[in-house]
This record gives C-alpha cells, sequence and structure tokens, in this order.
C-alpha cells in the first residue's frame, strides 16, 4: 500500500489532466451533429415507429394504441409484393451496378497510370449529376418507348423487325434507368481501393508467375472488396428508398416500398406509411449490417 | 566458375533521356555482386532490364547462355526483391512467402504436405519462426524485409535481384540485415545481384562491385581493389571518400587552381585529368609548416567539423573555394582541437594520390 500510492497519484496528475481540456473540446465538436442527429434522425424514427401503432380511420388518425395497421400490411397480397418487388429490384440493381461498374472502375483505378486522367474520367462519370434527377429519369422515356432512340437503331440496323415493347414501362426499364443513375457510386469507392494498390504489389505477383486472372482473383479483388462494399452500401441504400424511378419509367406498374408510402401519405393514412417506413427502415439496416459483416471496414480503410 | 548471367551492350533510353549507355557485365554462379551508383546513374533501369519488367532498346540479356530478350519477367527464374517490398497487404507472412508457389502458372505446388515442408524450412531459413500466422503489417520492417526475400528464395531463382533491399531499413538494422542476407545467400548459392546508393553497403556485401555511373560501368572489381585503386574519377566519386581536384598536368605537375602537387605516382588514363586523395590519408598541419620530400599539399581554411563515433570530419575550404574533407581515424590520432576560419596546411604523401590523366 505504502509502496502503491504515490504512482496513482504522479499518474492522476500528468495524463488524465492534460487529456481533460482535449475532450472537452472533442465534445463541442461533435455537439452540433449529435443534436442534429438526434433531432432530425433519431426522434423522427422514434416518431415513425410510434405512428405506426396509432388507429387509423379513414379522415382521421388517434394516439390509440393498435396494432390493426401491421396486421394490414401483412395480410395484403399488394404490400408484400411490394417489398418483394423492392428486394428483387434492389439484388439486380445491386448485381447489374458491379457488373457495369467493376471492369469500368478496374479500368479507371488500375489501367490509367496517369492520376489526371484518372481524376478526369471519375470526373466525367458525375457529369450526369450536373442535370436533375428528374431530367435524367425522364430522360429514358425517348431512349427505350416504342418509338424510341434504341428501338430505331435496332429497326434501322435490321437487328429487330418489330419494336421491342419490354423497354419502357416494365421492370426492366426501371432497372435500367437505375443501372445507369446509381453505377458511379459503385464505381467512384472501388476505383480508389483499385487506386490505392501499390503497383509493384502487382508486379511482384506478375514475377512470381500468377496470371493476370489469378492475381485477379488473389490480390485485386481481395484488396477493392472494401470499395465494393461502400459502393454496395451507397447503391442499396439509394435504391431500397427509391421511388421516383420506379413510377416514372414503369408507369406505375412497379410498385416498391417507397411508392407505397408516397401514395398512403398523399391518401393521408400516417399509420400505414409509417409501418411500410418502419419495415423499409429495419430492411436498410439488415442489408446494411450484412455488408459490415462481410469486411471489416475499420480495420480495411 | 560458369557465367550464369551475361549482358552485352545493353542501352535504354525514356524519350530523350539516355538512361543505360552500353553496359556490359558478367555474372558467376553463387556470387554477391553489389551495383553501386547514385540516384540516376541507370542502376535500377539495369535491373528492371534484367528481371524482364522492361525491354532494352540495345543489347543482350544472356541467362545460361540463352537470349531471354522475348522472354516474360515471371518465366526467366530471376527473382526480384522490391526496394518498398511489395508484399500482399491482405495476406499473412506464410501466405506471402506461399504465393508464387500456389499461385504460378507453371508447375504450381497443390500438394498441401509439399507446400507446408518448403515453407517451414524456408521461414526458419530466414528466422521467420513464430510469425507464420501474422498479417505482414503486424511485424517489424526487419521481418516485412525477410518475407520479401522468402517469398522470391522459396521458388528457387538462380538469380535474385535485389533493388536498394535496405534502403526502407532504419541505420542498425540494415547493419544486422546485411549480415542475414550474405548468410542466407551463401547458405543457398544462388546468386545475388544487390542495388545500392551507399557505398559503404556496396563494400560491405558483394564478392564484386560493379561501379555504374551515368549509365556507364566504371569498374567492376573486388572491394578492396575498387575502394583503394578506383579506375576512373567517376569511380572515385561515387565511392565517397575521396577528395577530388580537377585540373591539369603540366610538366610533371598537378594543377588544380592555384594548387599543384608534384606527380610521382603513375598516371591512368582517362580523358579529363583528375587528382583524387583519400580522406584519411590527410594530415593537418599549423600553416607555416614546410612540406617534406614526398608531400603534397595545400593551404586551407577550416570550416567545421563531423563526430562520427570512431573518428572526425574536418571540413576545409581551400583557397580556390574548394571544399576538402578530412578523416581523422581516433585509433590513429587524437582529435585535433582546430580553430574555426584559421588557416593549416593538409600534408599528405604524394604516392598516396591517385592521378588521371
Amino acid at each position: 500500500m505504502t509502496i502503491a500510492s504515490p504512482t496513482p497519484n504522479t499518474a492522476d496528475i500528468t495524463p488524465s489532466n492534460l487529456a481533460q481540456p482535449r475532450s472537452k473540446a472533442s465534445y463541442w465538436l461533435i455537439a452540433p451533429g449529435a443534436i442534429w442527429m438526434t433531432l432530425f434522425l433519431v426522434v423522427p424514427l422514434g416518431m415513425m415507429v410510434y405512428v405506426s401503432f396509432w388507429s387509423q380511420t379513414t379522415f382521421k388518425i388517434e394516439p390509440i394504441l393498435t396494432t390493426k395497421s401491421w396486421e394490414a400490411f401483412f395480410a395484403s397480397d399488394t404490400y408484400l409484393n411490394a417489398l418483394w418487388t423492392t428486394i428483387r429490384i434492389w439484388l439486380l440493381v445491386l448485381l447489374s451496378t458491379f457488373v457495369v461498374g467493376y471492369p469500368t472502375a478496374l479500368f479507371v483505378g488500375l489501367f490509367v497510370k496517369n492520376k489526371t486522367l484518372a481524376t478526369t474520367l471519375l470526373v466525367l462519370c458525375v457529369i450526369p449529376f450536373w442535370t436533375s434527377f428528374l431530367i435524367r429519369v425522364l430522360a429514358w422515356r425517348p431512349m427505350l418507348g416504342k418509338e424510341g432512340a434504341i428501338n430505331i437503331i435496332l429497326q434501322a440496323l435490321h437487328i429487330t423487325r418489330e419494336p421491342i415493347e419490354a423497354l419502357l414501362f416494365t421492370e426492366l426499364s426501371v432497372i435500367i434507368g437505375m443501372t445507369q443513375i446509381y453505377c458511379v457510386f459503385m464505381v467512384g469507392p472501388i476505383a480508389f481501393m483499385l487506386g490505392r494498390i501499390d503497383p509493384n504489389v502487382i508486379e511482384a505477383a506478375r514475377d512470381l508467375g500468377a496470371s493476370f486472372w489469378r492475381i485477379f482473383r488473389t490480390i485485386i479483388l481481395p484488396l477493392s472488396m472494401p470499395g465494393v462494399i461502400v459502393g454496395g452500401i451507397f447503391v442499396s441504400v439509394m435504391v431500397l428508398g427509391e421511388f421516383a424511378t420506379a413510377a416514372a419509367l414503369s408507369g406505375r406498374k412497379v410498385n416498391m416500398l417507397g411508392n407505397i408510402i408516397v401514395t398512403q401519405v398523399g391518401s393521408l393514412k400516417w399509420a400505414f406509411a409509417a409501418v411500410v417506413g418502419v419495415i423499409l427502415t429495419i430492411l436498410m439496416g439488415v442489408v446494411v449490417a450484412g455488408f459490415l459483416r462481410i469486411v471489416d471496414l475499420k480495420r480495411e480503410l | 566458375m560458369a557465367d550464369v548471367l551475361r549482358i552485352e551492350g545493353l542501352g535504354k533510353s525514356y524519350g530523350s533521356k539516355l538512361a543505360l549507355r552500353d553496359v556490359s557485365l558478367a555474372v558467376a554462379d553463387n556470387e554477391y555482386v553489389s551495383l553501386l551508383g547514385p540516384s540516376g546513374s541507370g542502376k535500377t533501369v539495369l535491373l528492371r532490364l534484367i528481371a524482364g519488367f522492361e525491354l532494352p532498346d540495345r543489347g543482350r540479356i544472356l541467362f545460361d547462355g540463352k537470349d531471354i530478350a522475348t522472354v516474360p519477367a515471371h518465366k526467366r527464374g530471376i527473382g526480384f526483391v522490391f526496394q518498398n517490398f511489395a508484399l500482399f497487404p491482405h495476406l499473412s507472412v506464410y501466405d506471402n512467402i506461399g504465393f508464387g508457389l500456389v499461385n504460378r502458372e507453371s508447375d504450381p505446388v497443390i500438394d498441401p504436405l509439399a507446400l507446408r515442408s518448403r515453407l517451414n524450412a524456408m521461414v526458419e531459413l530466414v528466422g521467420l519462426s513464430g510469425l507464420e500466422d501474422r498479417g505482414v503489417h503486424q511485424i517489424s520492417g526487419g521481418q516485412r524485409q525477410r518475407v520479401a526475400l522468402a517469398r522470391t528464395l522459396v521458388s528457387q531463382p538462380r538469380i535474385v535481384l535485389l533493388d536498394e533491399p535496405l534502403g526502407a531499413l532504419d541505420a542498425n538494422l540494415r547493419t544486422r540485415m546485411r549480415g542475414e542476407l550474405r548468410r542466407i545467400r551463401s547458405q543457398l548459392g544462388v546468386t545475388f545481384l544487390h542495388v545500392t546508393g551507399s557505398e559503404s553497403e556496396a563494400l560491405a556485401m558483394g564478392d564484386r562491385i560493379v561501379v555504374l555511373n551515368e549509365g556507364l560501368i566504371g569498374q567492376v572489381d573486388t572491394p578492396d581493389i575498387v575502394y583503394n585503386s578506383p579506375l576512373s574519377p567517376n569511380v572515385v566519386h561515387s565511392l565517397n571518400c575521396y577528395n577530388l581536384f580537377a585540373g591539369d598536368i603540366q610538366s610533371g605537375s598537378f594543377l588544380a587552381g592555384a594548387h599543384s602537387f608534384p606527380l610521382t605516382s603513375k598516371l591512368h588514363s582517362n580523358p579529363s585529368p583528375a587528382y583524387a586523395i583519400r580522406q584519411d590519408l590527410i594530415s593537418v598541419r599549423p600553416s607555416n609548416a614546410s612540406l617534406a620530400s614526398g608531400e603534397a599539399g595545400l593551404t586551407a581554411t577550416y570550416l567545421a567539423s563531423e563526430y562520427t563515433g570512431a573518428a572526425f570530419m574536418y571540413f576545409f575550404r581551400a583557397e580556390d573555394g574548394h571544399i576538402v574533407e578530412v578523416e581523422n581515424h581516433l585509433s590513429h590520432r587524437a582529435a585535433q582541437n582546430l580553430d574555426v576560419n584559421a588557416t593549416y596546411q593538409l600534408v599528405w604523401k604524394a604516392d598516396d594520390a591517385i592521378v588521371y590523366g
């Protein structure tokens, strides 16, 4: 006891006291973000869960707790179908953005040696974002329509005789539109990770006798995985919450959870919209958590 | 000993910049060759040409008597150790070392038992036992160097090219790894071609030293011969332990600016005359001291000193502005008490100088 007593004293004075002003400052730094997130994310989320249990009549909503809205959701084929449609479109768009985005990122991040050129190419990917979302989506209509650009070209080249009607106002057109809009969110993070790979590492693998595909599978793909995960999270969160592209390119035939929310809010069915909102939020949470399980981003980045 | 590698008239330019002029070299089997050159001398280019990462503009590279100009890098049987090690960051020590054996296109080692025994032997040889499962970021710089070496050696190349392998290590580790590199090499009997910018490293490591300067080979010989009788002023410059004067030879004297040194030893033929005297062969005397016969000298102003532990480096400025460095080994001579800005006589035996002309 007597021997040990002087040490804690000195230890108390030096590190913790020195650290204190710094931690106070760091609280001030975190405060705006924390307050903002509490007021505009945590509270509304809690509110949404709460409202989803309110009683809804045709014109009125009352804070009397009931599970009727939840029962209605799971009893209705329309709503369950919307859930499956959302999951299906999400998976297909995720796949197509990866299939289109990864080779692009591979080219930009690895094969373009000139850093300025690589940055320029990435900026080119972002140029469509200089126009508004709605215009980007609607621009697909004259492209994909029955008398649209693609059908005209296909017929002019005598590849098809009749116009392909399935191009527009189908799930396919929704997927095409979403892939175009969200692909860049896949390309960016992957290109970033690929650009960080030391060229000597690939040269070393080559010198040790591995073929290009071997190097891709054993070195390039694993090292770019964090980029794929980050891109996947970006695309997933945006696609799962989508409603505008689905409505505009499917002629309101394809209904995702987001479309259901829009319709329900439009007809003042707040409790029901809240149920769908909670389900959508849980779905996103599960998806993001699932992605984060694949790769330990804290370690890789 | 048979030559395992022959280089004949190798040249390489990048645009208008001539990186390698005309390099010919023979490297024997089971030999440690160090390649000394300042940055920009073309030493890394030479190494990359031999490895096959780049193609020469002119000349031939013969490996075991066969021209390997068109053979891709990984089929040459030549190992390469990168300056920054270039380890696979996501793989363990064990998987880094085994990468080549498992993933090479021709004749991969598939049998897990055979793989394990080869890898274990290699891990033991380079002294990494117990670290097999660590990630390459969880080990020290010296250990990473060993992984890089083991990864190359495990494929049993005839020649290993090392591009400034000790450059990324801190000083005391560098000295330790020198011994390790020599031990590992002699145990395996492979040929090492070790590129370095450090003259002490080149002298310590090589059975032979190749001095490269401005894309040309200045000298190829054993370390003591290169150190004691450098063939040209360029080689002298690379060794970094001589004072070098440019000047003219006239009637038995070497004239360098205001100084004149008597010529006693024979001349090494060279297009541009130069006079070299090793830094540790110069003694410092009071300015009024006279030269004995057979001595050469000049008067210079003392500027500063640098203590290196076993020696003092003294820096003087000669009358024409030339900086003269004197190395005073404390085992030979006690430290001298010199006054800054005072004038002294720097004296050496005329026979010790090496004169080119």
